[in-house]
């Protein structure tokens, strides 16, 4: 009797939410009308990625408003909807889901995380949607519904682990954390060693969460390397930096070179610690450049002057930026008629040019090396004299 | 030299896991309360810290008491608001503790933020003694380790409230019948164990980093170190944490950190299966 009652209840329950869907569905049609086109942002507002990705809301805003102040795509405005999925994965899946489903965005900027655009993208694939993720990462077999406007380990490590063997030292430590992410870093980082006659004198991963180096920092004293390869997440990397110190090795001798390495984890560790250390990325904000500095001025005069700009939210803005070019050369929005659209794109944006590559939906990007000022700034020490082409599965 | 510099920091480690686990041994080993929140007890203490050391910029010591006495205020709250209705229910007050330390980290992350705040080292540079290199804020945990145990130990023991938490602990309806007033022992007994976590979570910050989620890293390892150690004796506390941060630091030194800790809560498990009350078990009569 129960079950069957249930039964009931569950199947009045899914005709009312089809209803409801269909309704939905058919005013979502009349909004998307023809002199608008409606696209969605998918970044955490709350959780523990929040602040990091504010200024990547900020950014995607800020370039929104750019492209509808010179003219819209082909005279349609560019409208948004923006969802929080709270740095929690699964809510981001259900959320992309919601913007493809209700609000019919024909594309999304978003993702912090690499977890988030995992459990993004088998919606956007069945849905036949796009998905632009705006964050440097891992790399991996790109989907035909992503497109990917960050860094990939190639873009960083080729130049920088052959630039601190010829300019700081060939005897590298790794270190990190037990992911999959770090042993990947760590073995491209062998690799591309063996390349130009380095080599590792220690290798050691912890943990997650660890927090405690005194052991580690020993075993490196031992083994007395020129350069600490260090990728670890978190509160870790806080940890490791201030025992560093603690225990007396100096950067002048014995630098850290990390990809890990951001504005708000330099905030963290204080200047006085973080300076010395070394970082390899395609945008930093303190950028000397004119279309930099330009960027900023309008980010300050629209956020304010704390306002803090980092290498994601660059990226976002080159997200918008370059869905907008695209948007401009196709009437289908498709997600395989945009990506089409994109070939061929090239665009100048605050870290300078940037290429979208058709093979890869990844971008072009100039490698650049910094190092952590005595006030704590990232000073750019290397540039790569062409843009590097990506290689997401290397 | 290598193995030197190892055991002291193990030694380091040692103490450091004495601090944040003595609130554990007083909460748990006394009062019967399984305190989920205890990593968040650790990370109101950073936070304090945090504000009074960085941001007010008072000295180290200031915010260390501070610490201890803000997180205690917050343990005579919760004490009074929610775990006073649940003693003598250890899986109850398991649930309630662990909602409030989803609470409290939450709420922390939404007022505070969530981007790791920056505390100064208090005592910067290191001894070089032979090739083996010590900070002196190691030096100076070693000795807080020792102070804070030995003033738990004559609170609880050599002191006219010690002796009725004593009390309350063996036989609650006989001390009460004496007329001692057993509510507020609970309180101040509570209060006083979040209060040392919250201390030890004022020592960790400058070394370890202060974020809304820093209280998972502590929490099993206290739990686990007052497991072995037997839970109402802070000398098998003592010894347990020597046993626990001795042999991560050496079989990590010689290993790696992965498997070492594996390692030792592999030991710890075969340890507690053949003496499941710990090292050092209370005699009951």
């Amino acid at each position: 009797m129960k079950s069957r009652f249930l039964k009931k209840l569950l199947s009045a329950a899914l005709a009312v939410t089809t209803c409801a869907g269909i309704v939905t569905g058919m005013t979502g049609c009349e909004g998307g009308s023809s002199d608008e086109i409606k696209i969605g942002l998918l970044f955490s507002k709350t959780g523990a990625t929040a602040i990091t990705e504010e200024c990547m809301i900020n950014a995607a805003q800020m370039a929104i408003d750019e492209v509808n102040d010179a003219g819209g795509i082909n005279g349609k405005k560019l409208t948004y909807v923006l969802e929080d999925y709270a740095t929690d994965a699964a809510t981001a899946a259900e959320k992309i889901k919601k913007l493809i489903m209700q609000d019919e965005v024909i594309a999304t900027v978003g993702c912090y995380t690499s977890a988030s655009r995992i459990a993004c993208e088998p919606v956007v694939e069945d849905n036949d949607s796009l998905l632009i993720y705006p964050t440097f990462y891992e790399g991996e077999e790109p989907s035909k519904n992503v497109v990917y406007t960050g860094a990939v380990p190639n873009q960083q490590g080729d130049i920088f682990v052959p630039w601190l063997a010829e300019n700081v030292g060939k005897k590298f430590f790794l270190l990190g954390t037990d992911t999959v992410y770090a042993q990947l870093i760590n073995s491209q980082c062998r690799a591309s060693l063996d390349a130009c006659g380095g080599e590792v004198v220690g290798e050691e991963y912890v943990p997650n969460a660890h927090n405690d180096f005194s052991s580690i920092i020993t075993k490196i004293k031992e083994a007395d390397p020129d350069v600490l390869f260090v990728n670890l997440n978190g509160d870790s990397g806080v940890a490791f930096f201030k025992q560093y110190k603690q225990y007396g090795l100096d950067a002048s001798t014995m630098p850290v070179a990390s990809y890990l390495l951001d504005e708000s984890t330099v905030a963290a560790l204080g200047a006085e610690t973080a300076a010395g250390h070394y970082t390899s990325i395609n945008y930093v904000s303190t950028l000397d450049t004119d279309a930099n500095k330009e960027f900023l001025k309008k980010y300050h005069e629209k956020f304010g002057d704390d306002a803090e700009m980092t290498v994601v939210g660059e990226e976002t803005y080159v997200s918008v930026k370059l869905l907008a070019e695209a948007l401009k050369k196709t009437d289908d929005y498709s997600a395989a008629s945009i990506i089409k659209a994109m070939d061929g794109i090239t665009l100048d944006v605050p870290e300078g040019q940037v290429k979208f590559d058709p093979e890869t939906n990844h971008l072009y990007l100039r490698g650049r090396i910094a190092k952590v000022s005595d006030e704590g700034k990232f000073e750019v020490v290397y540039e790569s004299p062409e843009l590097i082409k990506p290689d997401p599965t290397k | 030299m290598f193995i030197a510099a190892q055991l002291i920091n193990g030694i380091s480690a040692s103490a450091l896991l004495l601090i944040y686990s003595l609130g554990v041994v007083v909460i748990m080993g006394h009062m019967n309360v399984v305190n989920m929140a205890h990593g968040e007890c650790i990370m109101l203490g950073a936070y304090v810290c945090y504000y009074i050391n960085t941001v007010a910029g008072a000295p180290f010591f200031v915010a260390l008491i501070m610490s201890f006495v803000v997180t205690a205020l917050f343990g005579l709250l919760i004490e009074r608001l929610v775990i006073r209705k649940l003693y003598g229910k250890t899986a109850e007050t398991l649930l309630a503790t662990y909602a409030l330390s989803l609470i409290v980290k939450q709420l922390v992350n939404l007022i505070c933020g969530s981007e790791l705040k920056y505390i100064a080292i208090p005592f910067e540079g290191h001894l070089d003694i032979g090739g083996v290199t010590i900070p002196y804020y190691n030096i100076f945990i070693i000795l807080f380790a020792a102070v804070i145990l030995l003033v738990t130990w004559i609170i609880f023991y050599k002191t006219p409230f010690g002796t009725k938490m004593r009390a309350v602990t063996s036989n609650r309806p006989m001390t009460e019948c004496l007329g001692i007033n057993a509510h507020a022992v609970d309180s101040l007994t509570f209060a006083f164990g979040v209060g040392l976590a919250g201390l030890a979570g004022a020592v960790l910050a400058p070394i370890r980093g202060v974020s809304p989620f820093m209280g998972a890293s502590y929490i099993t390892d206290s739990f686990i170190n007052v497991c072995v150690g037997g839970l109402q004796s802070m000398i098998g506390t003592t010894l347990s944490s020597l046993l626990i941060g001795e042999s991560t630091s050496i079989l990590g030194g010689f290993w790696n950190e992965v498997d070492a800790k594996i390692l030792v809560f592999l030991i710890v498990v075969v340890l507690i299966r053949f003496r499941p009350d710990g090292l050092f078990r209370k005699e009951k009569r």
